[in-house]
C-alpha cells in the first residue's frame, strides 16, 4: 500500500507524523504534512492505518 | 412563507446558555441528549443561534468556510458581521486573524506560521524545561504547590512573551488580565480591578509594538511591525488585536488544559503511575485523550455568509452558529465511551484545535508546553495529592473550561538549579544572544542552555 496526505485538505495537525514519523515528514514553514513516496512497509501499516483514522482533517488516504 | 419555512428549518429546538453555571453541571447531560437527538439546533439564547454539537455536522460546517464568515466587522465596514463570540462582547474591535476570513486571514497566518510550526517551536523546548524546572524549585522544599498560580499560569506566558520578543520579566504585567478576565463574571466587584490590569497590559503592548518598531528585535511582534497585508500596511489597532490574539490563545488555554490534566491525574493514582512509567509510548496519546476530554476552548461562533445546506441543515444569509468543540468530542459516534478518559484511546480525531483554515495556529507549543510540565511534575513530585477544599473551578466553561486554583502537597524534595527571577534573566540573555524569536526560516538549531 501506500499513502497520501491530501495538500487542500491538510491544515498542519501533526496526529500523522506523531503517529508514523516513518511515514510523514511535516513543512518546517507550516507543519503541513506529507506522505513518502513508495510503499508503506509491511511493519509500518498498522500505523499508517492509524494516522489516516486520527487526522482530523480526513486528508490522508491509501492509494492502490 | 417565510415564517413557516422558518419553523421548518428550526424544527430542531434546544435552549443552549453555555455561559450558566448549569451548563457546567449538566454538560455531560445536554451534550449526549443534543448528540441523541439534535446534532444541530435553534437556540433562542443571545439573539437566536445555531449550535452544532454532532462529530460529522461540526466537522463538516468548521471546512466550510466559503460559507461560514469569522469576520468581525464592528465598524459596519463590509457586512457588520459579528465575528466568533456569542454574545458579542461590547468592546468594539477585531480580534485579530481569528476573526478575518481569507485572504487577509491567510497572509497573516503565513506571515506567522514560521514562528510557531513544529520545527519553530522545538527549537523552544530547553528554554521550556529551565522555566519549569525554576517554577517548581521555588515550591519543591516546601512540599505545597498551587498548579495553576505557581506552574501552569507562568511557563505558558513567560514562553509567549519570548516568542513575540517582549521581555520576559514583563509576565506579570500580562498573566493576571488574561487570566483574571476569563473566569471574572461581569457584574463582579473586582472588574475595576481587571480592567486597570487590561489597560496596563494593553499599554505595554503599544510601547513594545512602537519600540520593535523603532530598534527592530526577533519575534512575531518584529513580523507584524513590518507586515503588509494584501497589499497594504495594517492600522495598528489591528495588530494589536493579532497580538492579543496570540496572548489569549497562548496563556490561560494550555494553563486549563494543565490544571484539568493534573487534577484528574491525582484523581486516578494508578492510572497517573502507568503515565509516567510508560511516557515514551503514552505521552502523545494521552496528551491527545486529555486536549479532547477537557476541550479548554469549547468552540467558536461564525456567521452564515450565503444561504446554504450544510450536513441536512438549512442555513440563512445572516444567521449566527456557535460550533462546539467540547461537545463534538463526546461523540459516541466517533469515540466509544466518550465520557471516559482513556489514555491509550486510538482514532482520537478530537477537534480540541478547531477544524479547517483556522486551525489554532499555537496548536504546536500547547503540546510541547504542556507535556514538559507534566513530566516534570511526575518526575519531581511523583506523589502529589490535590487538596479538593481549595481546587477551585471556574464557574462556567463558555470562554475556558479552566481553573483559577489548584492546590496539592507532595513529599518534599531538592532544589535543583536556580529560582525562577534568576532563571527568567537567565533566558532572556539566551533568547537575545541566540536569537531565539526569529523564524524558523532564519534560525534553525534548538536553543542551547548553560
Amino acid at each position: 500500500m501506500k499513502v497520501r496526505v491530501d495538500p487542500e485538505r491538510c491544515q498542519g495537525h501533526t496526529l500523522c507524523s506523531m503517529i508514523a514519523p516513518a511515514l510523514f515528514t511535516l513543512d518546517d514553514e507550516d507543519g503541513h504534512s506529507t506522505a513518502i513516496d513508495g510503499e508503506v512497509p509491511a511493519d509500518q501499516e498498522s500505523k499508517a492505518a492509524e494516522a489516516i483514522r486520527s487526522c482530523p482533517e480526513q486528508a490522508i488516504s491509501v492509494i492502490p | 412563507m417565510t415564517t413557516e419555512n422558518d419553523a421548518e428549518r428550526k424544527k430542531n429546538r434546544y435552549h443552549f446558555d453555555r455561559h450558566t453555571p448549569e451548563y457546567r453541571h449538566q454538560f455531560a447531560d445536554v451534550t449526549a441528549e443534543m448528540l441523541d437527538k439534535c446534532p444541530v439546533a435553534w437556540s433562542d439564547t443571545y439573539g437566536g443561534h445555531w449550535v452544532a454539537a454532532g462529530h460529522g455536522e461540526v466537522f463538516e460546517l468548521a471546512r466550510s468556510a466559503e460559507y461560514l464568515s469569522n469576520d468581525h466587522d464592528p465598524a459596519h465596514e463590509r457586512r457588520g458581521y459579528k465575528g466568533i463570540s456569542i454574545p458579542t462582547p461590547d468592546v468594539g474591535f477585531r480580534g485579530g486573524f481569528l476573526e478575518m476570513d481569507p485572504p487577509e486571514q491567510r497572509h497573516y497566518r503565513q506571515l506567522l506560521n514560521p514562528y510557531l510550526s513544529p520545527a519553530a517551536v522545538a527549537r523552544w523546548t530547553p528554554l521550556v524545561d529551565e522555566l519549569v524546572r525554576a517554577s517548581l524549585n521555588e515550591k519543591i522544599e516546601s512540599g505545597r504547590i498551587d498548579f495553576v498560580d505557581d506552574l501552569a499560569n507562568i511557563v505558558p506566558a513567560v514562553l509567549t512573551l519570548g516568542m513575540l520578543g517582549v521581555p520576559l520579566v514583563n509576565w506579570d504585567i500580562y498573566v493576571e488580565p488574561v487570566h483574571a478576565s476569563v473566569y471574572t463574571p461581569p457584574n463582579s466587584p473586582d472588574q475595576a480591578r481587571i480592567m486597570a490590569s487590561r489597560i496596563a497590559m494593553r499599554d505595554d503592548m503599544m510601547a513594545q509594538l512602537a519600540e520593535i518598531r523603532a530598534n527592530p528585535r526577533p519575534g512575531l511582534i518584529d513580523a507584524l511591525a513590518r507586515a503588509e497585508i494584501n497589499g497594504t500596511v495594517p492600522p495598528d489597532f489591528e495588530l494589536l488585536g493579532v497580538i492579543s490574539l496570540l496572548i489569549g490563545g497562548g496563556f490561560d488555554t494550555t494553563t486549563a488544559l494543565t490544571s484539568r490534566s493534573l487534577e484528574w491525574l491525582a484523581e486516578h493514582p494508578s492510572e497517573r503511575e502507568r503515565l509516567s512509567r510508560n511516557r515514551g509510548t503514552l505521552l502523545d496519546s494521552a496528551t491527545e485523550e486529555f486536549l479532547r476530554y477537557f476541550t479548554p476552548a469549547p468552540g467558536d461562533g461564525r456567521t452564515v455568509s450565503a444561504d446554504c445546506v450544510i450536513a441536512g441543515q438549512e442555513f440563512k444569509e445572516g444567521e449566527r452558529v456557535w460550533l462546539s468543540w467540547a461537545m463534538s468530542n463526546r461523540d459516541p459516534e466517533v469515540f466509544p465511551n466518550p465520557n471516559e478518559v482513556e489514555l491509550d484511546r486510538t482514532g482520537n480525531r478530537h477537534h480540541s484545535f478547531g477544524l479547517g483554515i483556522h486551525r489554532c495556529i499555537g496548536s504546536n507549543v500547547a503540546r510541547m508546553v504542556f507535556k514538559r510540565m507534566v513530566t516534570a511534575v511526575l518526575d519531581r513530585m511523583p506523589d502529589y495529592v490535590c487538596d479538593p477544599a481549595g481546587a477551585e473551578h471556574y464557574q462556567t466553561i463558555g470562554i475556558i473550561q479552566g481553573m483559577k486554583h489548584l492546590p496539592a502537597t507532595f513529599t518534599p524534595g531538592p532544589r535543583t538549579g536556580d529560582g525562577l527571577d534568576e532563571t527568567i534573566a537567565r533566558m532572556q540573555v539566551l533568547v537575545d544572544e541566540q536569537r531565539l524569536a526569529e523564524p524558523v526560516t532564519v534560525r534553525k538549531g534548538a536553543a542551547t542552555v548553560k
